[in-house]
């Protein structure tokens, strides 16, 4: 019996797709999973330092024809969620993300807390992720292999602000810091930096997050006449610190204060007056050329300036995974083995791991200068020379 | 001296903005038993607005203040038609009315902070306002600081006048005191209701509008001070509009006193013992009637 | 109306049923069942006191934490078990006191009051931890299987339905809604108000407590502001009260309904979901506002007249 022509032509079209299948299997996009805050009290720093950036990282790759997967080159699709700041949220969409849709990679949620969620499932479905924007002893103490903190930790950045002081000859310090895991692991690492310096801590006081006035504790602390301040901060705080300070002509030789005060809105709302403050950072456009067009692009593409720490982390987090993937392909075990145990060329320079801390990034302090957060502190890695003493508020 | 007269200052500064707070609030559940757990996104609008009309149209905050109250104002009365209007008339008991109109409130919790979210983004805005320092008795404030007290106090006074002396504050009042009794004499609710909590509305918005020159604002503001205005209500008395007024300089003074003898980390946990304390000895709250 | 002892039995072959579910189910049903059955155990404990009574409670958030972190501080001395119970129990005597001292305030009194109580053990806590334990979060290392978390949940979550079922037909559920209809009526015709109030809140409070210390596992990483969040107390009312607080079978049902349409919103609507959440409640209070419980009993009117 002929074969009917309809199916002679099914068998052939069959037979040609078997065929070229491969060629068009290449196409499969790499599926990259994350959940980060789009609202809710995390949102304002997820938005300023890590989806942009993940986005835009996307966009950049898929542009250059696609994510270099052991020299084959695929797309990049994103499959993200709002995790609304809310933990259980952030769990449930991992889970999701890891073994019901079992995406390639994944990218992590934003801050400590989330972070700390997720440890546990990307060891159980092994999942390597690069954070940046989780800091802290305890975190590493996890020692969880798929984890890899790309932030300087809290004893690192304390250890640079010490040193400057040491070499200015900085001899007392006051505190202020917010009622946080963040708050406390900064001031623990002062604490100690500040002592093996021999730099007295004349006060240290706490406060709750979204407090509305800290005048008295700053009138009390300018009376104290220190050498130093040091606010270890969140954005809200920042703010209100550096403009209550001003209102009170609190102007001590340092003026330190800590998130929030590298980012753009920071100098856009102060203007002349953040002139001279200090704060942690880690670079500028001016570090190298590969900061000045990450930062042009990144102005280009969302209207707004990246933040002037952690958003280099986070871009280096994406340009380390990048390499990875380029040299062991999307084997999850393979590729968190080449993380571990490769340097990486990035934004912020070598990055290196070891125990999932990056030990290459040196500690540094940076210092609004011009409308600029320059870096001034070491000097082999500054920008710009400090001004010290703090010039007075403008 | 001059630092206790800063202290205080300090206090009564902050107690300003919850008095203004509350009194929107106050208006709209001691008048019509609705608790709009949405006040504090009607203030962060309001804060945005300001922010827009001073970064976009360069126009001074303070002067932008009443297009602000009226927007909000405007907002409110098709706010009350659209979600509030039918809860009062079907709900067959005041705490029906509000258990209701609370649930009303929280899906507007979601919509307004969300759409927010999703027009302006999550970034932190802020403009500087008068952040000059003042010398004032010895002490030292923030110019922006002190208007905003000032024009808090101000508004809040006015209110207070438009209830006492005015024909509308005083159907309002009877209103709140008989519903059935003022309807006999002939004021009509259709009419007052969504006056009253378009006017709740506009405080906040001018709340709002005022924090925007001190502080950063996000769409997320507005929660703590709904929070905020349900103490002080309930410190000063549901209903009492002066009760508000002196219930918000309480707490904001009993902040700032507690700040500086304790340490700041304690400021809500000696703000709520106070609260407690006040429930526990007069039941209805300090000035209720 | 099923038995007392009709509707009992029901419930436990459900849950028996939904025992099954961690062989059944991907991580990721699992997971959101797992919020379904938080919930519905949280809304219906509510609803056990405050549907009766009227009183508008906001401690669930305030419960929950403590449960939270009785674990936290536990979870490297007591088993899992005897922690989840613990948590109860500390919530329970907690509710005890304050209930105490507070349960003669009505209305948004009782409502601000009960805020306040979760904003007060927040910061207490956190001044502690943050003064004596030099940290803010606490860190669980060896966290329980995800089925054991799940049976936990489960299994707090049928007893909760159970009690609400049993303190409906007791004395004491019709001491609760005596004080629901008239609280000085109650009074005066014998009804020991304060009692039957501080226990009923007692009751509610234990699996709050309770199913807080379960779940404080699966995050890991505990700290104050993630399991003091007010979202929990606030979205348990409105569950309790959409669903009709003065049944048991609207706050269950309304729980699932809830969880399943804020999840599925959440994955189709990654950024217009929450707003699309909020048009659809205001649009249900304001027409059917008898809640969940309301739909139900009208088709149940429909049939019998039918």
């Amino acid at each position: 019996m002929a074969i009917p022509r309809f199916t002679r032509r099914a068998i052939l079209g069959a037979l040609a797709a078997a065929v070229l299948a491969p060629a068009f299997a290449q196409d499969a996009p790499v599926r990259i999973g994350y959940a980060i805050a789009r609202t809710g009290p995390w949102s304002a720093g997820a938005q300023v330092t890590q989806e942009p950036n993940y986005i835009m990282w996307a966009e950049q790759v898929n542009a250059r024809g696609g994510l270099d997967v052991k020299g084959k080159k695929r797309k990049v699709e994103l499959v993200s969620l709002d995790d609304r700041s809310d933990m259980e949220t952030v769990v449930r969409s991992y889970e999701k993300l890891m073994a019901s849709d079992k995406v390639d990679l994944i990218l992590p949620p934003w801050g400590t807390g989330a972070n700390f969620a997720v440890m546990p499932l990307a060891q159980k479905h092994g999942y390597p992720m690069l954070s940046p924007t989780a800091t802290g002893r305890k975190l590493l103490g996890m020692k969880n292999p798929y984890f890899f903190a790309l932030l300087q930790q809290p004893d690192v950045m304390m250890t640079a602000l010490a040193e400057f002081l040491k070499a200015r000859g900085a001899k007392t310090a006051a505190v202020v810091y917010v009622d946080e895991l963040f708050g406390l692991e900064q001031t623990a690492g002062l604490e100690a930096a500040l002592k093996e310096k021999g730099i007295q801590i004349i006060e240290k006081k706490s406060y709750p997050l979204g407090v509305k006035d800290l005048q008295p504790v700053l009138n009390d602390i300018k009376s104290k006449r220190p050498d130093a301040f040091i606010a270890l901060s969140y954005p809200p705080d920042t703010f209100l610190i550096t403009g209550q300070s001003k209102a009170i002509g609190f102007n001590p030789k340092l003026f330190y204060t800590a998130v929030g005060a590298a980012f753009p809105v920071y100098r856009d709302k102060f203007g002349p007056t953040a002139e001279g403050v200090m704060g942690l950072g880690t670079w500028n456009p001016k570090t190298s050329p590969a900061a000045k067009a990450y930062f042009d692009a990144h102005v280009a593409r969302w209207k707004k300036e990246p933040d002037r720490w952690a958003s280099a982390h986070a871009w280096a987090g994406l340009q380390i995974l990048e390499q990875a993937v380029a040299k062991a392909g999307l084997d999850r075990k393979a590729l968190r083995d080449t993380i571990a145990r490769s340097e990486f060329d990035t934004l912020i320079g070598k990055v290196r791991f070891r125990n999932g801390e990056n030990v290459s990034t040196p500690g540094v302090v940076s210092q609004w200068q011009g409308g600029e957060f320059e870096v001034v502190w070491p000097p082999q890695n500054a920008t710009s020379p400090a001004f010290y003493p703090k010039p007075d508020w403008k | 001296m001059a630092f206790w007269f800063e202290l205080v200052a300090t206090g009564l500064i902050t107690g300003g903005i919850y008095a203004l707070v509350a009194l929107g609030l106050n208006l709209q559940y001691g008048l019509m038993r609705i608790m709009n757990i949405s006040h504090g996104e009607f203030l962060m609008l309001g804060a945005y607005l300001t922010w827009l009309g001073h970064t976009v149209l360069q126009v001074n905050p303070l002067a932008f203040l009443p297009v602000v109250a009226l927007a909000l104002f405007l907002v409110g009365v098709a706010v009350y038609w659209l979600c509030f209007a039918r809860i009062i008339h079907t709900a067959p008991a005041v705490e029906v009315i509000e258990a209701r109109s609370l649930l009303v409130g929280f899906g507007l919790m979601f919509l307004v902070q969300n759409a927010a979210y999703l027009a302006w983004g999550a970034d932190l805005r802020g403009y500087s306002y008068l952040a000059e320092p003042v010398d004032l008795g010895g002490a030292r404030f923030m110019a922006n600081r002190l208007v905003v007290f000032a024009f808090a106090v101000g508004a809040s006074l006015a209110l207070l006048a438009v209830l006492r002396w005015t024909l509308i504050g005083k159907a309002v009042r009877a209103m709140m005191q008989s519903p059935t009794g003022a309807q006999l004499v002939g004021i009509d609710t259709r009419v007052l209701h969504p006056v009253v909590f378009g006017l709740g509305l506009a405080m906040a918005g001018i709340a709002g509008g005022l924090l925007s020159m001190v502080y950063e604002i996000s769409p997320g503001m507005g929660e703590p001070y709904t929070v905020t205005a349900l103490i002080v209500i309930v410190l000063g008395g549901l209903g009492s509009a002066a009760g508000c007024l002196l219930g918000g300089m309480l707490l904001g003074l009993v902040e700032a006193f507690g700040m500086h003898f304790t340490s700041p980390s304690l400021k809500m946990l000696l703000s709520y013992a106070v609260l407690i304390g006040v429930l526990l000895a007069r039941p209805k709250g300090l000035f209720a009637r | 109306m099923m038995t007392l002892r009709d509707s009992i039995l029901a419930t436990l072959l459900a849950a028996l049923a939904l025992s099954a579910m961690p062989w059944l189910l991907s991580a990721f049903a699992l997971s959101l069942t797992l919020t379904c059955l938080m919930y519905a155990g949280l809304a219906v404990s509510w609803a056990m006191f405050c549907g009766a009574t009227n009183y508008l409670s906001l401690a669930t958030a305030a419960f929950f934490g403590m449960g939270a972190y009785v674990t936290a501080w536990g979870a490297e001395a007591l088993p899992y078990g005897v922690a989840v119970l613990l948590g109860g129990l500390v919530a329970a005597a907690f509710a005890a006191l304050v209930g105490a001292a507070v349960l003669h305030l009505r209305g948004a009194y009782f409502a601000v009051i009960t805020f306040g109580l979760g904003e007060l053990v927040r910061h207490a806590i956190t001044y502690y931890e943050k003064s004596y334990a030099g940290t803010v979060g606490r860190v669980i290392s060896a966290p329980p299987e995800a089925a054991t978390i799940y049976h936990t949940v489960l299994l707090l979550s049928a007893l909760a339905v159970v009690t609400a079922l049993a303190v409906r037909a007791s004395r004491l559920g019709l001491a609760l809604r005596g004080i629901g209809a008239d609280e000085e009526r109650a009074r005066t015709l014998g009804v020991n108000t304060r009692r039957a109030k501080v226990l009923a809140f007692s009751l509610s409070a234990f699996f709050a407590g309770a199913l807080g210390a379960a779940m404080a596992m699966r995050w890991t990483y505990i700290d104050p502001l993630s399991v003091f969040n007010p979202f929990i107390g606030f979205q348990t009312v409105l569950i309790a009260m959409v669903g009709g607080a003065h049944t048991i079978l609207g706050p269950i049902a309304s729980a699932v309904l809830f969880s399943l349409l804020t999840e599925f919103l959440r994955l189709q609507f990654p950024y217009l979901f929450l707003i699309m959440l909020g048009f659809l409640l205001i649009l249900l209070v304001l027409y059917l506002p008898g809640g969940l419980a309301s739909l139900f009993a009208r088709w149940r009117w429909r049939k019998s007249n039918a």
